[in-house]
């Protein structure tokens, strides 16, 4: 650790470097993004323009690359030209037979896929919750929002996404 | 006992379901809900659905970056260090040339030209004429004025 206690590039590369990808690349679903998204993250490291809290590395990295990762999406919203949908006329597949059992098997990319077309508020709380595994309350610190808005999104999220691979 | 939604109503569950399956209901709300399941199936089975939705993200595997992408972002940012580094040298020294600070001033030089002459014949031996004595002196040196 650096003498503020702030990791170093070296640090986050070398001890959460695939975690770090992981969340980058499940919140954004490609990697030219995740690759954006991650260099980003390690700006915001450097610049320490994040008060990293000694203890919780991980949660730490995964609330300034979900809020980079919002601010990004944000930003890209107000320039009319990004004013597209990410997955125009997009159609899921049907799944033959459909029962428990088959939807059970869904394919990861599929999944990716599915978690792609969620909102980004909703995609933000399915991730820190289902992939990074954070309780409501840290995922409403880390957003700014009441835990009740978390829960609300999560819901959302998951539901979306359940009907998106029916 | 029903359950009691946002609005203080008796009403279906909604997102409570996802509290319910994540723990984060509160032990009152979850017997509340747990009984409000047993008698309505369209919260039972919004509840598989969402819980299926998790299982599958939970078994999502992880990612790995490309081949050589921290590397690479690593020799960047060190690139970038070590010219911004230049740049700010650069800085440094044009800041000092303007101030005008180790900036030597120039001032003509100008030798006293005779007394060179006068200690170069001093040197010489005896006997020897002035002018071939000069003679290694007298290469093409122009001297400011």
């Amino acid at each position: 650790m650096a003498g503020s206690g702030v990791p170093t590039w070296e640090e986050v590369a070398r001890d959460h470097g695939r975690f770090l990808y992981t969340v980058a690349y499940r919140l954004t679903g490609n990697h030219d993004d995740a690759q954006d998204l991650v260099q980003e993250v390690l700006l915001r490291v450097r610049r320490g323009l994040e008060t990293y809290r000694p203890g919780s590395l991980e949660g730490w990295l995964s609330r300034i690359t979900t809020n980079t990762f919002l601010d990004e999406t944000r930003r890209r919203k107000r320039r009319p030209v990004d004013l597209l949908p990410e997955e125009p006329d997009r159609v899921m597949p049907p799944s033959p037979g459909a029962d428990e059992a088959m939807a059970a098997e869904a394919l990861p990319d599929d999944v990716q896929d599915a978690l792609r077309s969620l909102p980004p508020e909703y995609r933000s709380a399915v991730v820190l919750c289902d992939v990074v595994g954070l309780s409501y309350q840290e995922i409403g610190d880390f957003l700014h929002v009441p835990v009740g808005t978390v829960r609300s999104r999560l819901h959302r999220g998951r539901a979306l996404l359940r009907e998106a691979l029916a | 006992m029903s359950f009691a939604g946002p609005s203080g109503l008796s009403d279906h569950l909604g997102d409570a379901l996802s509290g319910l399956l994540d723990g984060e209901l509160g032990t009152g709300r979850e017997e509340a809900a747990m009984a409000h399941l047993a008698g309505c199936t369209r919260c039972a089975e919004e509840l598989l659905a969402v819980r299926q939705a998790r299982t599958w993200v939970r078994a999502l595997p992880p990612v790995d970056a490309p081949f050589g992408f921290y590397e690479r972002v690593l020799l960047e940012r060190n690139q970038l260090r070590r010219r911004a580094a230049l740049v700010a040298v650069g800085a440094a020294a044009a800041a000092v040339t303007v101030l005008g600070v180790g900036s030597p001033r120039q001032s003509p030089v100008s030798p006293a030209v005779p007394r060179l002459v006068e200690a170069h014949a001093g040197g010489a031996s005896v006997g020897a004429d002035l002018l071939t004595k000069l003679a290694p002196i007298a290469v093409p040196v122009s001297f400011g004025r």
